[in-house]
């Protein structure tokens, strides 16, 4: 399965090489910003965010959802039930990054659950489509083969876990030893009493 | 529909009893977060979330921070009333406490309160724990960046984080001198030598085992530093000398059919663009992209998205 930065003005920016267009001639010919407006674009201020992450079923029941940007209460379902649609109505041959409204989402389907991140233009979403099948990882260790049930039933521990993984909308922590230590360092003192 | 009401109801009635043990309020936050997850807003409960994460047991406490976590936002008034029970939790002896007292400072912390607690959070960059001194730099870069003045003076002690022997820490400090580095370039350019020796390090394998993914080490570190060394030696021709090296060997390591390292590629080939040029290195970047673009499965509707000025020359090879 491969994808497209096709939307990704910064990669094209840096295809254009190949299509015999120098990298020098983009930037210095009659002012940078003109004639290579994409590189620029990209450098600019840009925030580089997580900006919710879902756990949806294919009936479009949310399963889990984390925002690290403010949406209204009100405003979530409907969201959430359209970003799922737009997931379930991609073929198997599209890539896996989606372009909606300002943002992208990325999504990964496990059997009947969708894991969807909304992240910002300038996010990497290659590294993010990794990021969620490494939370996977950590899921399947947690529960030993995680099911839609297992997060069903455990809901706080799940968010416990993605907030090890994702702080303020970024990735603080990706080994997977690591995520985990806090949680079963409370499993245990729960144990205890 | 209706279910959900008779539960908040239902939940409505257990909060409000005095009999309800810290055990059950535990259980009953976990349903309130389910119903606000559905978008049905169980705001008596915000009260009582806090109440858990004061009285509670440990997991109990716990899970009362998460439901603030989910249920308040940063302007919310209530969050007040959690900055005593946060200062008490940060000096408690279990280690636990203390841990995610400062997960909850990193998500959400009232701007004001800051100057009580920074002292507090400090202390801990010193701790003899990693996990401690971790999540003290991911609190100080969270008020950062609600309250960049407020931290001013301790931005020694983020150095000392950078150079941290635990590669934890340092990556924490990574978002800080990612954030810093992006308002003010000209500052940081001493900084690139070890951004270098530390992407080199990561590169080499150097880092312990469990830090890898599918054998690649380090991943998203190696991204974060990526970006790190695009802003230092961004039209800077000094700069970005100083990791032309590294950044071959960057490109040259991530050769490997896994999605993983096409996302360092990427990050790669993007501050290869982004610093000073260099022209065998821009080959080497565009033979990259080659092989991505070249790619069998790639789908075509890429060729529309190139701007107008690129069109005739697209005819060719592709």
């Amino acid at each position: 399965m491969f994808w497209i930065y096709s939307q990704r003005k910064d990669m094209l920016a840096a295809i254009s090489p190949i299509l015999g267009v120098g990298y020098e001639s983009l930037l210095t010919a009659g002012g940078g910003r003109e004639n290579c407006p994409a590189l620029h674009d990209a450098l600019d201020f840009e925030i580089t965010m997580i900006k919710f992450l879902l756990m949806v079923n294919k009936q479009g029941q949310t399963r889990l959802s984390k925002y690290y940007e403010q949406v209204d209460i009100e405003k979530r379902p409907s969201l959430e039930t359209d970003v799922v649609k737009r997931c379930l109505s991609r073929k198997k041959e599209e890539c896996s990054f989606v372009e909606y409204k300002d943002f992208r989402l990325v999504y990964r389907q496990y059997a009947a659950l969708f894991i969807v991140v909304g992240i910002s233009d300038t996010e990497n979403e290659l590294s993010i489509y990794e990021l969620v099948h490494n939370f996977v990882e950590v899921l399947d260790k947690y529960f030993s083969r995680v099911s839609e049930l297992d997060i069903m039933f455990n809901l706080d521990k799940v968010h416990i876990i993605i907030d090890e993984i994702i702080q303020n909308g970024h990735i603080v922590e990706t080994n997977k030893n690591r995520i985990l230590a806090p949680l079963l360092a409370l499993d245990k003192m729960a144990e205890a009493h | 529909e209706r279910l959900i009401k008779k539960e908040l109801e239902s939940i409505k009635e257990q909060v409000a009893s005095p009999n309800t043990t810290m055990r059950q309020m535990k259980e009953i936050m976990v349903r309130a977060i389910y119903c606000e997850m559905l978008g049905y807003q169980a705001s008596f409960s915000y009260i009582h979330a806090i109440k858990l994460a004061q009285q509670g047991s440990v997991l109990e406490k716990r899970v009362g921070y998460l439901a603030v976590s989910l249920f308040l936002n940063e302007t919310d008034e209530f969050l007040l009333l959690l900055v005593n029970t946060v200062l008490k939790d940060l000096q408690s002896t279990n280690l636990i406490e203390v841990c995610m007292a400062l997960t909850v400072v990193s998500q959400m912390f009232p701007k004001d309160m800051i100057p009580a607690i920074l002292p507090v959070v400090e202390e801990k960059l010193t701790h003899p724990k990693e996990i401690i001194r971790r999540k003290a730099v991911l609190a100080l870069y969270k008020f950062y960046l609600i309250a960049p003045n407020q931290v001013q003076h301790i931005h020694s002690k983020f150095r000392k984080a950078l150079c941290d022997k635990d590669p934890g820490v340092m990556t924490a400090s990574l978002h800080i001198y990612l954030q810093l580095i992006k308002e003010n370039p000209e500052s940081y350019k001493d900084l690139t030598g070890s951004m270098v020796t530390i992407l080199r390090q990561v590169v080499g394998g150097k880092l312990p085992l469990d830090f890898n993914y599918h054998s690649v080490p380090a991943p998203w570190l190696q991204i974060q530093l990526l970006r790190i060394l695009a802003y230092l030696g961004k039209e800077d021709q000094g700069t970005s000398e100083m990791m032309y090296d590294v950044l071959e060997e960057s490109l040259r390591r991530a050769e490997m059919n896994h999605n993983i390292t096409y996302a360092i590629l990427f990050e790669c080939v993007k501050t290869i663009y982004t610093v000073h040029p260099k022209s065998q290195l821009l080959e080497k970047a565009a033979e990259c992209i080659g092989n991505f673009v070249l790619s069998p499965k790639i789908n075509l509707k890429y060729l529309g998205k190139i701007p107008p000025y690129d069109h005739h020359r697209v005819s060719g090879p592709l």
